[in-house]
């Protein structure tokens, strides 16, 4: 079971280097005005990753050559993603569409009762105490009880992921709305600066940092909530969570493991999005006061 | 405590002070503070931080408050700001209460630290306080950011960032931000404590020469016996435990002062008076 979890565990690992890469590049410019793209990267910040990754496929290989019933080849799996692209394809966009519609709503929500919250402290006193119940709740014991609420189709995967994303939203936002400069803050009161001034020049602004930190936390977390739910309600919609439990089931091993691929591809390439915006958004923040 | 040391409206020597008592009746311009209490912490053990502190200072004048730590000078201007409210006494800027002289943006604050917003460029943090509350614009002469930056020595940095400046850069940028929404009055909090003593010296001359030429009433704290005998036209050594006026030195330089005031004798005077004060303040307070 151990080498199961090799191949996304090194694909983070290398999401989290070539952040540091773009960090360097940046510092190194000076000018956060036009930030250079670290186009010529030295061969020391992609070989160490690039070795990892031919050890461990190396490895997976090997297992899988040894125990055949249990992990499929990597070839096995590459043939089956060419053989049908289109099927992937199909249960590809349910998911994704799962994880934009529902982690969009999350991060929404979240964002908006962070600032709800923030603006009027009763608010977090009243609601908080709720908010930290449902959260405790695990999603997977949820989603059966969603499903029998709304049905086998989209509704109840748009809410598990939108809940799974919601609460690092909130969390994260509202640290980030109430950790404003205070000196800031005094100039703006002398000024007599409206509630709305100050969260429009002040508190919106300054809490992007945190705002990015609890997306880099909720994006991924929001392809969790995606599969849990398809394992739960596969219905009609598919989807490759649901990909995964048929295949699984039927002990089709190479569509099992084409549709993991394929759902850590989802995530390393949402995570990369999020990385390059957050560059271009927060090229003013010091990267030591934000988790990526 | 006596009552002549808290009454330092009437006896200074300066041409403000003469202008401004001789035109108008007291108490419409400036910054009269009077009897001004505030304490702090729970019922049973407030500490008083303020112990009915009184003071005028006339439209144009620059007051510098120094004093030990927990002398209350902070609080002080705090309550000048609007940014604390004090439990006893009044404050009027201008005859007008803090709350409406807030409304009608006729206070600059310079904190300790620049606070400028990261993501916005020098123009852009300049520019704040003439965006921000636009209804107190009305019928006010609003300084150009720009030329103001100028004069300030950060021509060339206008579409910089804060980041890209020097702490005594970040500083300038935070007073030309007071400036340039022409306030009634200044507020400055110890704005220079964070630089080292050389730039801190070059930062100190670059606003005498800028205010010598744009008086304003400015009311500025400091820790730097120097800094408040160049700046200012009067000196209030302030007293801790509680926090009250001690002394009141008038440091009558002729004007407009730059560098070659550090070496004469009426400096040196002046900064043995203003030091032996503030020992007196402080033996008093461990005895």
């Amino acid at each position: 079971m151990s080498n199961v979890h090799t191949v996304p565990r090194s694909t983070s690992q290398s999401v989290t280097e070539s952040n540091a890469v773009q960090t360097r590049t940046r510092k190194g410019s000076g000018k956060p005005v036009a930030p250079r793209r670290g186009l010529q990267l030295k061969w020391s910040s992609w070989a160490p990753p690039a070795a990892t990754f031919v050890i461990a496929a190396a490895l997976w290989q090997a297992l899988a050559l040894s125990n055949p019933y249990v992990i499929p080849t990597i070839d096995a799996v590459w043939s089956s993603l060419a053989k049908e692209p289109m099927m992937y394809w199909a249960n590809l966009l349910v998911t994704l569409q799962e994880v934009v519609i529902g982690a969009g709503a999350g991060i929404l929500f979240g964002f908006l009762l962070a600032v709800i919250m923030a603006e009027f402290q009763i608010m977090e006193r009243a609601v908080m105490p709720l908010i930290v119940v449902v959260m405790v709740t695990p999603v997977v014991a949820i989603a059966p009880a969603l499903v029998v609420a709304f049905g086998f189709g989209m509704m109840p995967k748009y809410i598990v992921t939108a809940l799974v994303v919601f609460f690092p939203m909130l969390v994260n936002s509202l640290a980030g709305l109430r950790d404003v400069d205070g000196k800031a803050l005094d100039v703006m009161r002398t000024l007599h600066a409206s509630r709305w001034e100050i969260f429009r020049d002040l508190r919106f602004p300054g809490c992007m940092p945190f705002v990015f930190a609890g997306l880099r936390i909720a994006l991924p977390l929001a392809i969790v909530g995606a599969a849990v739910a398809e394992f739960v309600a596969a219905g009609q919609q598919a989807g490759l969570g649901s990909l995964v439990t048929i295949a699984a089931a039927q002990a089709n091993l190479a569509v099992t493991w084409a549709s993991i691929a394929l759902l850590c591809l989802m995530g390393v390439t949402l995570v990369s999005i999020l990385a390059l915006v957050r560059k271009r958004v927060l090229w003013w923040s010091e990267d030591t006061t934000v988790a990526r | 405590m006596s009552s002549e040391l808290l009454d330092v409206t009437g006896a200074v020597g300066n041409r403000f002070a003469a202008s401004a008592a001789g035109s108008r009746p007291a108490g419409t311009t400036g910054v009269q503070i009077a009897n001004v209490s505030k304490s702090f912490g729970a019922d049973g053990a407030r500490t008083l931080v303020l112990d009915d502190v009184s003071l005028s200072i006339n439209a144009g004048e620059f007051v510098s408050v120094i004093g030990p730590s927990g002398c209350g000078k902070s609080t002080l201007l705090k309550v000048i700001a609007g940014l604390s409210e004090a439990d006893e006494g009044t404050v009027t800027i201008d005859g007008k209460t803090v709350k409406s002289a807030t409304k009608g943006k006729m206070i600059g604050l310079v904190p300790q630290s620049p606070a400028l917003l990261p993501w916005r460029t020098v123009l852009d943090n300049v520019t704040l306080p003439i965006t921000v509350n636009p209804k107190a614009n009305a019928g006010r002469t609003l300084r150009d950011p720009k030329e103001i930056l100028e004069s300030f020595g950060l021509g060339h940095a206008i579409n910089k960032y804060p980041s890209q400046l020097s702490g005594g850069m970040q500083q300038r940028a935070a007073i030309a931000r007071a400036f340039v929404f022409d306030p009634s009055v200044l507020l400055m909090d110890e704005p220079f404590s964070a630089l080292d003593e050389m730039n801190r010296d070059a930062q100190r001359l670059g606003l005498l020469d800028f205010w010598q030429t744009n008086r304003k009433t400015v009311l500025f704290v400091t820790h730097s016996v120097p800094e408040a005998i160049m700046l200012s036209d009067r000196i209030i050594v302030m007293a801790a435990h509680p926090g009250r006026i001690a002394d009141v030195i008038d440091v009558n330089l002729p004007r407009p002062r730059d560098a070659d005031v550090y070496a004469t004798d009426e400096f040196r005077d002046l900064e043995g008076a203003v030091r032996s004060s503030l020992q007196s303040v402080m033996e008093k307070k461990y005895v």
